[in-house]
């Protein structure tokens, strides 16, 4: 394998997108070389628009609005140093998915089969086993329900039906999605800021804060059976969970960031046919060329940005303000407290809100439950176009015949198929899936998050040249990343025979 | 450079600052309070955060502020957002319950996660509206310009 050596000559055929015969090329693992292309340059560090947006739309869910605060409520806010570690982590994660992906062009996926081609099918097979449930779907359509009255059921169907007419109709389906989850996250930030302004004091932001340096606080209680799967749950979802990072590349080249821009875009069904050829490997720019390792510089300003001020930054301010949320509503009726102990998610979200109206009016409710059909809503949209995504690119690059169709028509395929699963099971079956293998889905969605840091090391300090390699110190985070994730799963599974909570 | 353009400018700013203020002035709403009560809270709020909002978009054309730069824009709202919450709360009759001090930094913590919103749609929505605008309106076609540029970068 010629991973390390300046780019090679090598003797591909030309063709469409195919590299000519006396090509520079990148070897990189036993899959297609990647030709040399240029780099583009890279827009100013100081942005606010880009593909981060559909990490923060999928990050912030359910942990975010939920299961912190819930922790904070029960455990006191030291609990939250957890959550400063998970968050901070999936920044650093961001930071070297994007670089795979900006230097290449390609997704993690096809990064993973250059390194070993099953890592990539155990992701494929672990998406579908873990995102095809549409129980995904009810806390946002169970608050919509609240306000409205109309049954989530109906909601959830028609939210589904919906996001398929809309991705299908689209020209290009990153464009449609962006300025969507742009202007539901801005409402959402700008919402959760007012909200917190109105009900919190200067006491609650303070505790808050501080609980997020008390490293290496666990209550006696917090280690029990009852409670640590619960902590190790609330952890991956600290920011964005399962395989939603190893989504992020997609939307990344979609957004033509680095190398991306030589990619086409993925269109909607009814604009498949404008699609152009989808090369079959990215690209690699010339990392001898001072003034090409120069963009590379300002992409990676670029990206940083994004990682710290709009993902950790977006992501810090709407758990502080869920969390000033939850203490103002137990001061007000401290009876919310044993609520949300015992009861199940949706009356613990409904218990909130009543103990928010209570603070202020009915109206703050309302909102309160809004914004909680508004994460609901922001999560559906990423994760069915992500899942999506994901499962069309793996299998357009890697199942064989399957290049005769477009990527559109993967991606149209997909989506469907999630859809109509979605609605069947909505009707008739268990929206998180069968009752007796929920515990392996749990299982799965966290492994797959150590997995993916394992893979990441592999792929970044193995499949790109060495002058764009990550630094010594990340690679310790991401294995620390690794051994936080697998090593909390684990300890949970032995210490107390629960996976996660 | 007309009243009229500076105003036009002003507009996408504006909206979202009198969309938040008067969802915040809802907030406020006090249950039974008479509906005259909740009006004048949710207008104490909407009018000031409507007024920088919109006095950003004029400064954003005269360049003081760079689409999309975010830096700048904490610092204004970390200056405006707790003057106008203050401002609520001393038109309401109210009074910060902690004392000034407090009230005011807890509020310029808050107002950083304003400013990330509200530069999040402000950008979204501007770039649309200059568009609509550049033809009849000087200013809103350089301030296009701008933008044209800086996503061309």
């Amino acid at each position: 394998m010629d991973t390390s050596k300046p780019p090679a000559a090598a003797t591909a055929p030309p063709g469409a997108g195919q590299p000519s015969t006396d090509e520079r090329v990148w070897k990189a693992g036993r899959l297609e070389p990647m030709p040399i292309r240029k780099l583009p340059d890279a827009p100013p560090s100081v942005h606010l628009l880009g593909p981060t947006v559909f990490l923060v739309a999928l990050g912030v869910g359910m942990g975010e609005s939920y299961m912190w605060p819930r922790l904070v409520l029960l455990f006191g806010p030291e609990i939250r140093w957890l959550f400063l570690i998970g968050v901070t982590l999936q920044a650093v994660v961001m930071l070297e998915m994007a670089r795979y992906a900006m230097a290449t062009g390609e997704s993690i996926f096809t990064g993973a089969a250059r390194v070993f081609k099953p890592l990539m099918w155990f992701f494929f097979a672990v998406a579908v086993l873990v995102y095809i449930w549409p129980g995904h779907l009810s806390a946002g359509a169970a608050a919509f329900e609240e306000i409205t009255g109309i049954p989530w059921t109906v909601t959830a169907v028609a939210g589904l039906i919906l996001v398929g007419v809309v991705f299908s109709l689209a020209k290009v389906i990153y464009n449609v999605l962006e300025n969507v989850l742009s202007l539901l996250i801005g409402t959402l930030v700008l919402g959760t800021a007012v909200v917190a302004a109105m009900v919190g004091s200067w006491g609650d932001v303070v505790d808050t804060i501080t609980g997020m340096f008390a490293f290496g606080y666990l209550p006696p209680e917090a280690m029990s059976a009852a409670w640590f799967p619960v902590i190790v749950g609330a952890c991956a979802f600290a920011g964005p969970s399962g395989m939603q990072q190893m989504w992020y590349t997609l939307h990344l080249r979609d957004s033509g960031a680095g190398m991306g821009v030589h990619i086409p875009r993925i269109r909607g069904l009814r604009h498949a046919g404008e699609e152009e050829a989808m090369p079959s490997r990215g690209f690699m720019f010339d990392t001898d060329d001072p003034a090409e390792m120069a963009k590379w510089k300002g992409w990676r300003r670029w990206v940083t940005f994004d990682a710290l001020l709009l993902f950790w930054g977006v992501t810090m301010l709407v758990t502080i303000s869920f969390t000033v949320i939850a203490q103002a509503a137990v001061r007000q009726n401290p009876a919310v407290r044993e609520v949300i102990r015992n009861e199940d998610r949706e009356v613990a979200l409904t218990a909130m809100a009543d103990a928010v109206s209570s603070a202020g009016s009915s109206v703050l409710g309302v909102i309160f439950l809004g914004f909680i059909a508004l994460i609901g809503l922001n999560a559906t949209l990423g994760l069915f176009d992500s899942f999506s995504r994901g499962q069309a690119d793996m299998t357009y690059n890697f199942v064989p015949g399957a290049k005769k169709l477009k990527m559109s028509h993967l991606y149209a395929a997909f989506l469907w198929g999630v859809i109509v699963f979605g609605i069947l099971i909505l009707l008739f079956g268990p929206a998180d899936g069968p009752s007796g293998i929920l515990d392996t889905l749990a299982f799965l969605s966290t492994f797959a998050m150590g997995a993916y840091c394992v893979t990441l090391l592999l792929v970044n300090n193995r499949m790109l040249p060495k002058p764009i390699r990550p630094r010594w110190w990340t690679n310790v985070i991401i294995g620390a990343g690794a051994v936080f994730y697998l090593g909390m799963l684990l300890y949970s599974l032995f210490a107390y025979g629960v996976v996660v909570g | 450079m007309t009243a009229r353009h500076r105003l036009e400018l002003a507009l996408p700013g504006a909206s979202i600052g009198a969309g938040a203020g008067a969802m915040a002035g809802g907030l406020t709403l006090l249950a039974g309070q008479p509906t005259g009560v909740a009006g004048l809270s949710a207008l104490a709020l909407a009018v000031p955060l409507a007024l920088f909002g919109g006095m950003y978009g004029m400064l954003l054309g005269r360049g003081v502020f760079r689409p999309g730069a975010f830096g700048p824009v904490g610092l204004y709202w970390m200056a405006a957002f707790p003057m106008s919450r203050l401002a609520q709360e001393l038109l309401t009759g109210q009074g910060p319950a902690d004392g000034v001090p407090a009230f005011l930094a807890y509020q310029a913590m808050v107002a950083l996660g304003f400013a990330i919103g509200f530069v999040w749609l402000h950008e979204r929505l501007m770039p649309r509206w200059l568009i609509r605008r550049a033809t009849a309106n000087p200013p809103a076609a350089a301030l296009l310009e701008t933008y044209v540029r800086h996503a061309r970068r």
